[in-house]
């Protein structure tokens, strides 16, 4: 052969595997399906959780060997992910196609996934396990715009708001009655910015989606296909932020402030309330033990009336090569028996129809632990998921933008809130 | 018999009872490249050209995209965070080059002397390059943090509470100050290695000649390490165009408050990350930040040749 021709060759194959590498590594879409769930529960199955082996291996490996026991063949892999940066590990995988077979999601981050193709139609695939659960669980993982539900419910969570007592005495506040409503919130907050000379803020964060919603907020229209915070009460409610922030009120780094760091400002006791989760008490204890001894647990503020219901889902991978085990490990670990016995080994709540009733959940036994417990389980009943399932990553940027702005005085409550809403409505209309 | 002189894999053929020299295949050199070429391919070559042709695309994490023209392009023209990351990474550019190009010299002057216990300060001076720059980043947190170190120095010393992490301008200078710090060493080094090709007989004359120190720094030291200068120009330059981590981890992720201190490279991970990531958008971003580091180089590069001329 010339060494023309052989050159010419050799540049066509290059190019070929070039072109072949591009069209392989596009990103996934539409390709799940929800067939192949009957079928032998065998193979390996990899399980994701979100931020749960640091303290809960033991009851895992529990899990996974019963289940291992219960069906001969199998076996399950599971791996663990840190809390922060949990979205774009699993947009890594599912570009790359690695997404784990059973995957620990919260609503929002299972709309994309769903949307993608890549979450199996539960209803579908698994629908006769729907009466085991709650109709409001159940109904949780149903997203926007498509038929189906894309993960089996699992635990619930109110999302306590923890106090510090010491604090609250020192600004003159009574640590016996924590606010319960976003107007004596404000009040206190003042109070406290004010009698302590600027020097402990009440908060450590500006408002999420979150507050809006529990404020009273309308967040979406009814077909979820327009965003409408940037209603009278949503610019109420960031023109008294506003007030907090220029008043001290509020953390001096609260606008750049993430979930940890503002966890950090409440350990290092210089601000007086934050939102977090049962697994935090556990935290304080071992690292500030200062703070443990006076630190108190409060429903979050809402002026709603039904507090705000964090929940967590499984969902099955729809290109997992071994669904019919992934459906059933999926089953296995958001049982009753598995969410009763997980409830019982830190502050979440079961989603399972009944378990709500259970003695654990509504008798007193006059500790703290158990009225929090109680409290917490009959405010489930009520609670709803404030946060919309579409709401990206993206638009939680915009809006966290446009709050640091108003807060800071360059742009009116009213404008910043309008062009939030624009932009959110822009990037869900593109996406 | 005498040797006849061939290269390893030549054309010649050894002939005459000598052990004959195989001609090489036609795919030799192909197979001596193709480890370079794999990896130039796969890691360079292959993510810059599908970059670049996912910046015509409305592409998404989880969606291949259509086509779209140059609709990110112009996007990018009505972005505001877009503009405000340019800002950003030109001002970063402005504020780390100049101390990042005259610091290590003075440093390097300082730690070429031999006296006891230098070595000990080039160590240290070296240390933060090192340093992971998350470590290093969150040290600097704790440190500049409305109840850090320095705030209450500044409080013992009279002064109020600086807002090193809360004031958008204040950030940047700080994230800038950590760049700086942290490059020190690295540049340090390079300019170690110039200083020992400057003639000592050249000082020794001006010395002579009844200059100054300041004089024979400006005179002989200067000049003999311009290129040098150039190069640490161009590298810090290019770098400083191209921050993110110290930015995100002294400003978050939203880039400072409103997203006042958003870098070019800040707004790329932004738009591109996440389950809802434009891929589509950042690529475009990328492409962009590519062009204007690449031009920002030439211009470096051609101010050199100028000033040869």
């Amino acid at each position: 052969m010339p060494r023309d021709s052989r050159r010419r060759l050799v540049a066509h194959a290059v190019l070929a595997a070039s072109a072949l590498a591009l069209s392989a590594c596009g990103a996934p879409g539409g390709g799940g399906g929800d067939g192949g769930v009957e079928g032998k529960v065998t193979g390996q199955v990899t399980f994701q959780t979100w931020n749960l082996k640091a303290r809960f291996q033991k009851y895992f490996d529990g899990v996974i060997r019963d289940f291992e026991k219960k069906y001969p063949g199998t076996e399950v892999k599971w791996v663990d992910q840190p809390a922060e940066g949990y979205p774009q590990k699993l947009s890594a995988d599912a570009a790359a196609g690695t997404l784990p077979d059973v995957v620990n999601v919260s609503p929002d981050l299972a709309y994309p996934l769903a949307k993608a193709g890549l979450a199996l139609d539960i209803d579908k695939a698994a629908g006769k396990y729907r009466t085991e659960y709650l109709d409001g669980a159940w109904k949780s993982q149903e997203m926007p715009g498509m038929p189906g539900v894309y993960a089996f419910p699992w635990y619930l969570n109110t999302g306590p708001m923890f106090y510090n007592k010491a604090l609250f005495r020192q600004a003159g506040l009574d640590p016996a009655k924590p606010p319960t409503t976003y107007d004596a919130l404000f009040a206190d907050a003042l109070t406290m910015a004010r009698n302590s000379g600027r020097k402990i803020a009440m908060l450590a964060g500006t408002p999420s989606i979150e507050d809006f919603g529990r404020y009273g907020v309308r967040l979406m229209d009814d077909r979820g296909t327009a965003f409408t915070f940037n209603e009278p009460k949503g610019v109420r409610l960031l023109t008294r932020y506003k007030e907090l922030y220029a008043a001290g009120a509020l953390d001096p780094q609260a606008l750049t402030a993430v979930a940890e760091s503002a966890g950090r400002k409440f350990e290092q006791q210089s601000v007086a309330m934050n939102p977090g989760s049962a697994l935090d008490l556990e935290t304080f204890k071992r690292d500030a033990p200062g703070l443990y001894k006076n630190v108190g647990i409060t429903d979050a503020v809402n002026n709603t009336g039904k507090a705000n219901m964090y929940v967590q889902g499984l969902m099955v991978n729809a290109q997992s090569k071994v669904k019919p085990a992934a459906v059933a490990f999926a089953h296995f670990v958001t049982d009753r028996q598995r969410q009763m016995a997980f409830a019982r080994q830190v502050t979440v709540f079961p989603s399972t129809q009944g378990a709500l009733d259970d003695p654990y959940f509504t008798k007193q036994d006059g500790t703290d632990a158990t009225r929090v417990r109680v409290a917490a389980a009959k405010s489930l009943k009520t609670a709803v998921n404030y946060t919309p399932v579409v709401l990206s990553d993206q638009m939680k940027t915009v809006l966290r933008n446009a709050v640091a702005r108003a807060l800071q005085g360059k742009q009116s409550p009213q404008a910043a809130l309008d062009s939030a809403v624009a932009e959110c409505d822009r990037l869900l209309k593109t996406g | 018999m005498g040797m006849r002189k061939s290269a390893p894999g030549g054309r010649a053929r050894e002939r005459g009872g000598g052990t004959a020299i195989r001609p090489h295949l036609p795919t030799s050199p192909w197979l001596f490249l193709a480890p370079g070429l794999l990896v130039v391919g796969g890691f360079s070559l292959y993510p810059f050209v599908s970059t670049v042709a996912h910046s015509f695309t409305d592409a998404r994490t989880l969606t291949v995209g259509q086509f779209t023209g140059g609709a990110n392009y112009q996007e990018m023209l009505h972005d505001p965070m877009f503009w405000t990351g340019l800002r950003n990474s030109a001002l970063y550019v402005l504020g780390v080059v100049p101390p990042l190009v005259v610091l290590p010299l003075l440093l390097a002057l300082l730690v070429r002397r031999s006296v006891p216990g230098i070595a000990f300060f080039r160590a240290a001076f070296y240390l933060p390059v090192v340093a992971s720059v998350v470590v290093v980043g969150l040290i600097w947190v704790w440190l500049l943090d409305d109840r850090g170190l320095i705030n209450a120095l500044l409080g013992v010393l009279g002064f109020g509470r600086a807002g090193f992490l809360s004031d958008p301008w204040l950030l940047l200078l700080s994230a800038m100050a950590v760049t700086v710090w942290k490059g020190l060493g690295y540049y340090m080094i390079i300019y170690l290695a110039a200083l020992t090709q400057v003639p000592r007989e050249l000082h020794e004359a001006c010395a002579v000649d009844g200059a100054g120190a300041v004089r024979r720094f400006l005179t002989v030291t200067v000049p003999a390490v311009r290129s040098t200068m150039v190069l640490v120009a161009a590298l810090s330059a290019v770098n400083a165009f191209k921050v993110f981590s110290e930015v995100y981890l002294m400003a978050g992720a939203t880039g400072g408050p409103g997203g006042e201190d958003t870098t070019l490279v800040m707004l790329v991970q932004q738009a591109g990350t996440g389950l809802g990531g434009r891929v589509g958008y950042a690529s475009a971003l990328s492409v962009v930040v590519f062009v204007l580091t690449l031009g920002l180089m030439l211009l470096v590069l051609r101010a050199n040749r100028g000033e040869d001329r």
